[in-house]
C-alpha cells in the first residue's frame, strides 16, 4: 500500500499536519488566482444577470432550461463519488479507501455546494429561494411536494447536511491531532472544533458505530439524489427527458464522473501537498479498474436509451433521437462517446492504469464528456419537442460560459480553503493500515 | 487523583488495562491513537446505544415527512386531473428523505449523549495519545488505592507514570 516505504505513526502527524501548518507563497498565489477567477467569471457576470435578467443567457422560448441546469447535473453527479464511495468502502473494510476518503468527502460537499449556486443562478430572482422550503408565511405560499423539483429540494437539503455531518464527524479525532500539534489560537479553535476528543476506548466506540450509521444512511441517501435529479427531467412527457432508464442512468453517470475527479483531485495532493507515500499505486489502481467497470456499465445504459427510444418508435422521440445524433449537437454527442465510451478503455491496459499523468489525462477527459452528456440532455431534448413550430436552438451565452467557467474556481477555492483546515488524508484511519505498535510487529 | 500511565505498546497497554479492571478499578480511561477494539473489550463495550437513537430518528422523520406531505395536500388542496389529494408514490420519496435526515440527525445526538462530549473542561490527557502512545488513566484513586493501580500499570510495561489532579 506504500510505495516509499512504511511511515511511523509519527511520520503519519507530522507529514499530514505540517501541510495544514505551513503556508508557502505558492498557495497563496494559488488561492489568489481561483480566488479573482470566482469573482470576475462567476459573481460578475451573475451580478450583471440579476441587474438585466436571466435574458442575458442564451435561454429562449424553445430552451427554457439551458446551461445552469447542465451545471447544477454536473456538481451534483461529481458530488457522488466521495460520500457514497467512501461510506461503501468503510461497509465493505477497503483499506484501500483509508487514505483517499477525507478529500474524496470534501470534494462530494464543495461539489454540492457549486451546484447549489447554480440553482440560484438558474432562478433569476435569487432572494424568493425561501419559497421552495417549507417555512410557514404570511402569504400562504407553501411547497408542493407532488413536485419533482421538491422531490430535488428535500433530497439536496438532506444530502448537503448529511454529507456535511459524515465528513465532519470522521474529522473529529484528526482535529484533537491538530489541538495537539498547534498553539495559540489555532489550539484554541482545534479545541471547540474536536469537542475536546481524548480518544478514549468509550469515544471510539462510540464514533464507531455512530460513523457506520451515518455511512448506512448515505449510501441510498446519494442514490436518491441523483435519481430525484433524473426525475427532474424523466417525469415530464418531453421527448429525450421521459425515459424509465434515467435514474440508474444519471446514478452511473454520476458515479463515473466523480470517480474521475477523485483521480483528478488524488494527482493535485500527491503533487502539491506531497502526499505520495499515502496515495499510491494502488489506489490508483483500484480507482482505474471502477472507472472502467463504471464506463462499461455507462456504455451499456446509454445504448440501451437508444435503443428502446428506437424501439419505441414513436416519432417524437424518434425525431428527437435522431436530432441527437445527427442534428446541431452531433459533434458533441459524438464526443462524449469518444471521452466516456472509448477512452476509458485504454485503462484495460495496466501501464495505464499504473501511470498518474495518463490517468489524470483520462479522468479529465472523462469529466469533459459528462459535462458534455449533461449538456445534451438538456439542449437536444427541450428545443425539438412535438410540433416543429417549437422547434429551436439553444446556444449558451458568454455569460453562461462565464460562469460554467467560474464554478470550476469556486470548487478550487473552497477546496483549498479546505486543506488548510481539515488533514487532507484521515491520520487515525492511515495509522490503522500500519504494522501494530506491539512487540512482536 | 488521576494516575496516568503511558506505554509504547499496544500488547502492555490492554495488559495494564486488563489488570485494572479485575483488580476492581471501574474508574479507568482507556486513550488510543488509533480505535482498539480490544481496549473496547477490556472495557466491557458491546453494541452500542447510538443505534437506538438511529432507529428513533428514522422513524419519526419518516412519521413527520409523511405527515407533512399529507398535511400539506389537504390544506393546500390541488386537483390534478382528477387524482387522488393524497397520492402515496410522490409522498413516499418525502417520508424516504426525511427518514434520512431525523436518521442521520438523531444519530449525531446520540453520539454526543453517549461519548459526553463536547467536555471542553480540563481532563486528564497527553497529548502523545493522538500521535503513538496509549495512555492508561486511573481517575478516583486515593491513598492505598493509588498505589496498588501504580504497580499494576508499571507491572504491565508503562513508559511513564504520573499522578495528576482530578480535571487537570
Amino acid at each position: 500500500m506504500f510505495d516509499h516505504g512504511q511511515p511511523s505513526y509519527a511520520d503519519v502527524n507530522k507529514d499530514i499536519i505540517s501541510t495544514m501548518l505551513e503556508t508557502g507563497p505558492k498557495y497563496w498565489t494559488l488561492l489568489g488566482i481561483t480566488v479573482s477567477v470566482a469573482g470576475i467569471c462567476f459573481f460578475m457576470p451573475w451580478f450583471y444577470q440579476l441587474i438585466v435578467g436571466v435574458g442575458a443567457a442564451g435561454m429562449n422560448r424553445n430552451a427554457v432550461w439551458g446551461s445552469y441546469l447542465s451545471n447544477f447535473i454536473f456538481w451534483i453527479g461529481l458530488s457522488h463519488s466521495g460520500t457514497l464511495l467512501s461510506a461503501v468502502l468503510h461497509i465493505t473494510n477497503s483499506p484501500w479507501r483509508k487514505a483517499i476518503y477525507r478529500s474524496a468527502e470534501a470534494m462530494t460537499l464543495f461539489s454540492l455546494m457549486t451546484a447549489a449556486m447554480f440553482v440560484m443562478v438558474h432562478l433569476g430572482r435569487v432572494w424568493f429561494v425561501h419559497w421552495s422550503f417549507p417555512i410557514p408565511n404570511q402569504m400562504g405560499l407553501w411547497p408542493n411536494f407532488r413536485s419533482p423539483l421538491m422531490f430535488d429540494v428535500m433530497a439536496i437539503t438532506t444530502y448537503l447536511t448529511a454529507s456535511s455531518i459524515f465528513i465532519y464527524m470522521g474529522s473529529v479525532p484528526d482535529f484533537a491531532a491538530v489541538r495537539d500539534a498547534s498553539t495559540g489560537l489555532r489550539r484554541r479553535l482545534y479545541t471547540i472544533f474536536s469537542f475536546g476528543w481524548r480518544g478514549t476506548a468509550r469515544e471510539w466506540h462510540t464514533l464507531g458505530w455512530a460513523y457506520t450509521f451515518f455511512a448506512v444512511f448515505v449510501i441510498p441517501l446519494a442514490v436518491s439524489v441523483h435519481s430525484i435529479v433524473s426525475w427532474d427531467f424523466a417525469l415530464s412527457a418531453v421527448p429525450g427527458f421521459h425515459h424509465t432508464i434515467f435514474a440508474p442512468y444519471f446514478v452511473t453517470g454520476a458515479i463515473y464522473s466523480g470517480t474521475a475527479g477523485i483521480v483528478t483531485v488524488m494527482y493535485c495532493l500527491r503533487k502539491f501537498l506531497n502526499f505520495e507515500r499515502y496515495i499510491g499505486q494502488v489506489h490508483l489502481d483500484s480507482l482505474g479498474k471502477l472507472l472502467i467497470t463504471l464506463s462499461l456499465i455507462w456504455t451499456y445504459i446509454n445504448i440501451l436509451e437508444l435503443f428502446s427510444t428506437w424501439y419505441g418508435g414513436t416519432s417524437f422521440e424518434l425525431e428527437a433521437l435522431s436530432f441527437k445524433l445527427t442534428g446541431f449537437y452531433a459533434p458533441l454527442y459524438w464526443e462524449m462517446l469518444l471521452f466516456c465510451a472509448f477512452v476509458p478503455l485504454l485503462m484495460l491496459f495496466k501501464k495505464i492504469r499504473w501511470s498518474w499523468n495518463k490517468m489524470l489525462v483520462i479522468s479529465i477527459l472523462i469529466n469533459i464528456g459528462m459535462l458534455t452528456e449533461r449538456f445534451i440532455i438538456v439542449a437536444t431534448s427541450q428545443p425539438r419537442k412535438f410540433l416543429p413550430g417549437a422547434f429551436g436552438y439553444y446556444v449558451p451565452s458568454w455569460i453562461e460560459f462565464s460562469i460554467t467557467v467560474g464554478s470550476f474556481a469556486i470548487f478550487a477555492t473552497l477546496f483549498l480553503i479546505f486543506i488548510k483546515w481539515v488533514p487532507a488524508i484521515s491520520l487515525y484511519e492511515v495509522k490503522e493500515t500500519l504494522r501494530p505498535l506491539r512487540r512482536d510487529a | 487523583m488521576a494516575i496516568m500511565g503511558t506505554f509504547a505498546f499496544e500488547e502492555d497497554f490492554l495488559a495494564a488495562a486488563k489488570n485494572l479492571t479485575s483488580s476492581g478499578f471501574d474508574n479507568i480511561s482507556l486513550l488510543s491513537p488509533l480505535p482498539l477494539e480490544e481496549a473496547q473489550e477490556v472495557l466491557g463495550l458491546g453494541k452500542s446505544p447510538v443505534r437506538h437513537y438511529s432507529l428513533a430518528g428514522a422513524i419519526f422523520g419518516a412519521i413527520s415527512g409523511f405527515a407533512m406531505a399529507v398535511a400539506t395536500s389537504l390544506v393546500f388542496i390541488l386537483p390534478t386531473g382528477g387524482r387522488a389529494i393524497i397520492t402515496i408514490p410522490p409522498f413516499l420519496i418525502i417520508t424516504y428523505e426525511m427518514t434520512i435526515l431525523f436518521g442521520v440527525l438523531f444519530t449525531l445526538v446520540g453520539f454526543h449523549f453517549i461519548s459526553g462530549l463536547p467536555a471542553w473542561s480540563d481532563r486528564p490527557y497527553l497529548s502523545s495519545a493522538s500521535v503513538d502512545k496509549f495512555v492508561v488513566v486511573v481517575e478516583g484513586a486515593d491513598g492505598e488505592q493509588a498505589a496498588r493501580a501504580e504497580t499494576i500499570i508499571r507491572d504491565a510495561g508503562a513508559d511513564e507514570v504520573r499522578h495528576v489532579e482530578d480535571g487537570q
